[in-house]
């Protein structure tokens, strides 16, 4: 029951009518109106030979869509011509005028070339033309092949260069700080290095009285912050800031008490001394 | 007044400040002082380097200078505690307390130039 329709459409197209083209003919003009080429097109198959227009040329296609029973001229719903370019796939689609009666005319002038005309390659338009209508069963006919001059290319999309690769960045750096030369670092580490010259004759005049270095209660002290400086020196050299942080942590222990011991000691002989 | 150029009076007036210093500050007070002179010469004589030549490492620059800087003020406070004339300013510090708060002082900054200068 559902199928009943399509069965009856499908019948209905089996017997539809044929069509056919009569006397269909292909001409091209120059400029100056003299023929460059005239031949009627083969219903079989399309032109041996590539159709090829100028840049002032004009091609003219005529002929007359009728019933193959009868020979009664139609005028179908569509009649289109298709240009096809095999190797770039472009394809446009050109409407063509048909009268009542079934004749048609086409013209391609190719100083105003239609807007469905696709942009050129090396390979031919394939010109085909397909008919349709729901009374006769469809007509696709390849025509001829045809050469047209080159297109101008087509303008680039002002966002192109978003979809391919960005230009490669090249990063520039600035140079590399240089280390002055050897004789003037020389002369400055000399410069910097005479206060401790000058220190070391300075405290040899005037050595203070330091009252009982060595004795058990403040040598460690002593000690204890000498080896506050040398663990220091080490983190400079190579030791890491957790480790030395953690060494110092317990050296700081140690010289708390021996701090402690060492400094009540001398505050004692200061005070005892007043 | 008379003009304070090389006169003798202005080299005198230097002159009895420095024999009032001299007789006047008592051993510990010069030790410390000559140590001060020396921090000043030697920031004096890094920064020289880093204005004339270059301060390329940068960071060692600071180091060093901050050493000096720090290492300076420290020992500043450390002689004005320690002053036995400052007695009524420092109350409850004893020196023995000023000394201990000039190593634990010496000692962190010691750290942190150590640190800095790489």
């Amino acid at each position: 029951m559902f199928f009943f329709p399509i069965v009856a459409l499908l019948f209905a197209s089996a017997q539809a009518a044929i069509l056919t083209l009569h006397t269909p003919k292909v001409v091209v003009t120059s400029a100056t109106g003299s023929q460059l080429r005239s031949e009627s097109i083969s219903l079989t198959q399309p032109l041996s030979t590539p159709v090829t227009l100028g840049k002032t040329d004009t091609l003219k296609l005529t002929f007359q869509i009728v019933e193959k029973d009868g020979g009664k001229g139609v005028q179908p719903h569509q009649t289109f011509l298709r240009f096809y370019d095999e190797t770039s796939g472009e394809e446009g689609v050109q409407p063509v005028r048909v009268t009542n009666g079934g004749k048609a005319k086409f013209e391609l002038n190719m100083a105003r070339p239609p807007l469905s005309l696709p942009p050129t390659s090396d390979a031919p338009l394939k010109v085909t033309l397909m008919i349709g209508s729901p009374l006769h069963s469809p007509l696709k006919l390849e025509l001829f092949d045809l050469v047209v001059p080159a297109s101008q290319t087509p303008p680039v999309h002002p966002e192109e260069p978003n979809f391919h690769p960005l230009p490669e960045i090249h990063h520039t750096f600035r140079p590399d700080q240089k280390m002055p030369p050897r004789p003037i670092s020389a002369i400055f580490s000399a410069v910097v290095v005479a206060p401790w010259a000058v220190l070391l004759a300075l405290w040899s005049q005037v050595i203070p009285r330091v009252p009982y270095p060595f004795s058990p209660s403040i040598l460690p002290f002593i000690l204890t912050l000498g080896a506050f400086e040398a663990l220091l020196v080490w983190y400079w050299v190579g030791l890491k800031l957790g480790q030395a942080l953690s060494y110092g942590a317990v050296l700081g222990l140690v010289t708390i008490f021996a701090g402690k011991q060492a400094l009540s000691k001398i505050g004692d002989n200061r005070i005892n001394r007043k | 007044m008379a003009p304070k150029s090389s006169t003798p009076a202005s080299t005198n007036v230097v002159q009895t400040l420095w024999k009032a210093y001299s007789d006047h500050t008592s051993d510990r007070l010069k030790f410390i002082d000559a140590f001060l002179f020396f921090l000043m010469l030697s920031g004096i004589a890094q920064f020289l380097y880093c204005i004339l030549v270059t301060d390329y490492p940068f960071n060692a620059f600071l180091a060093g200078f901050a050493s000096t800087v720090g290492q300076f003020v420290l020992t500043a406070s450390l002689r004005s505690q320690v002053n036995p004339e400052n007695k009524n300013e420092f109350k409850e510090i004893s020196p023995e307390r000023a000394f201990g708060d000039f190593a634990l002082g010496s000692i962190v900054l010691h750290f942190f130039v150590y640190n800095f200068l790489g």
